[in-house]
């Protein structure tokens, strides 16, 4: 596959097919990650392409030297503090839980493992984690998520979210424990 | 139990993220401990959930859509008035560095550039202007010489006809072979002596 680096390259020449192979390679996972920080998949959708027009808007500032992903999450996770401070939107209005019923999640669960029993026991796990999820602080939620779901290391989440990584893991392993309990709750 | 570890520790060990001294210190705890090795069987479905959380449906043409919201490329700026912007900012940087370490007045120092640059210009400009002149004047000379060499060519040619300009070419060959001989005569001779 092609590097990003030489992707937005080509796209800075104006070359719009190779801006649209980084739609094509970021939509999913930028999506996972707005999906569950809206708990929308709508809103997600509309995020997600609101921060393809500003990353489109801002490459020519981008550079090579640092990884194009974590350059992309920084400009999303900026997109969505912004979106929150117009709206005026406290923190807690992110702590309803995730509701399910009205399909405004669409999970696309994968064969977890070999057995049935596991399977269906790993679903329900799922469920429980995804409602729990969105009962935890935004803050904590943001970091779980582009650990566990965008599978970032530490030390990228760290240059995204200007963290030191030790704070990272740190508040990661908080939000692992606020769903662990929660779960418990449930 | 005692050297028990925290619960963090056993999230790391599952991410890989412990150290090798570490992550030995935990294994060899573990197989002394029940109650850990309960605690990580707990963490380590977990973790598996964790890791395979479903993904959000992204509809098969949203990339067209994206495409198509974008706006049209800004045209690139072209060189020069960047170097002009470089410049011009250099030189108001540079003013105010001066003006803050020197103390002198901003319009002090523009109207000594200003002098220093209407003086330089002053002694450049005739220099400039009578390197022009002369130039042209050489230009005018030499290509009035070789447009009347031209014609006069021409006209003798013309007026000499195919004979004649025979004639004259094989003058200028019994010429040329009488030079070539007496110049080697005068070199054989030269030799003798």
């Amino acid at each position: 596959m092609t590097e990003d680096s030489t992707l937005v390259a080509q796209a800075l020449k104006g070359d719009r097919k190779a801006f649209e192979m980084i739609v094509r390679k970021y939509e999913q996972p930028l999506t996972n990650y707005l999906g569950r920080m809206t708990g929308e998949r709508e809103a997600a959708l509309d995020f997600t392409q609101e921060v393809f027009i500003k990353v489109y808007r801002s490459l020519g500032s981008y550079r090579p030297a640092y990884k194009f992903s974590t350059w992309l999450f920084k400009i999303a996770s900026n997109h969505l503090i912004d979106h929150w401070r117009k709206k005026k939107l406290p923190t807690l209005s992110l702590d309803q839980p995730i509701d399910d019923e009205d399909g405004s999640l669409t999970p696309q669960v994968p064969d977890p493992g070999p057995s049935v029993a596991r399977k269906f026991e790993l679903a329900e796990i799922r469920q429980k984690i995804e409602r729990a999820l969105g009962a935890i602080p935004a803050a904590l939620r943001e970091l779980f998520v582009l650990r566990h779901v965008n599978e970032f290391s530490y030390e990228e989440i760290a240059d995204i979210k200007s963290l030191p990584v030790g704070t990272v893991k740190n508040r990661v392993f908080q939000a692992k424990e606020m769903i662990r309990k929660r779960m418990e709750g449930s | 139990m005692r050297d028990c570890r925290s619960a963090e520790s056993f999230y790391l060990y599952l991410e890989g993220e412990l150290g090798p001294s570490e992550r030995r210190e935990l294994e060899a705890h573990l197989e002394t401990c029940p109650a850990c090795r309960g605690v990580l069987a707990e963490r380590r479905l977990l973790h598996e959930a964790f890791t395979s959380l479903p993904p959000f449906e992204v509809p098969p043409d949203f990339a067209l859509s994206v495409m198509d919201r974008l706006p049209e490329p800004a045209e690139a700026k072209p060189h020069w008035l960047a170097a002009l912007v470089s410049g011009l900012a250099a030189l108001v940087v540079g003013l105010l560095g001066f003006y803050i370490l020197t103390g002198e007045s901003l319009s002090d120092v523009l109207v000594a550039i200003s002098r220093s640059f209407s003086s330089g210009f002053g002694r450049l400009l005739p220099l400039f202007a009578k390197l022009l002149k002369v130039g042209s004047l050489l230009l005018d000379v030499a290509s009035g010489f070789v447009t009347m060499l031209g014609q006069g060519l021409v006209t003798l040619l013309s007026a000499l006809g195919p004979e004649g300009i025979g004639l004259i070419l094989g003058l200028g060959f019994l010429l040329s072979l009488l030079l070539f001989f007496g110049a080697k005569r005068l070199l054989s001779l030269g030799e003798k002596v």
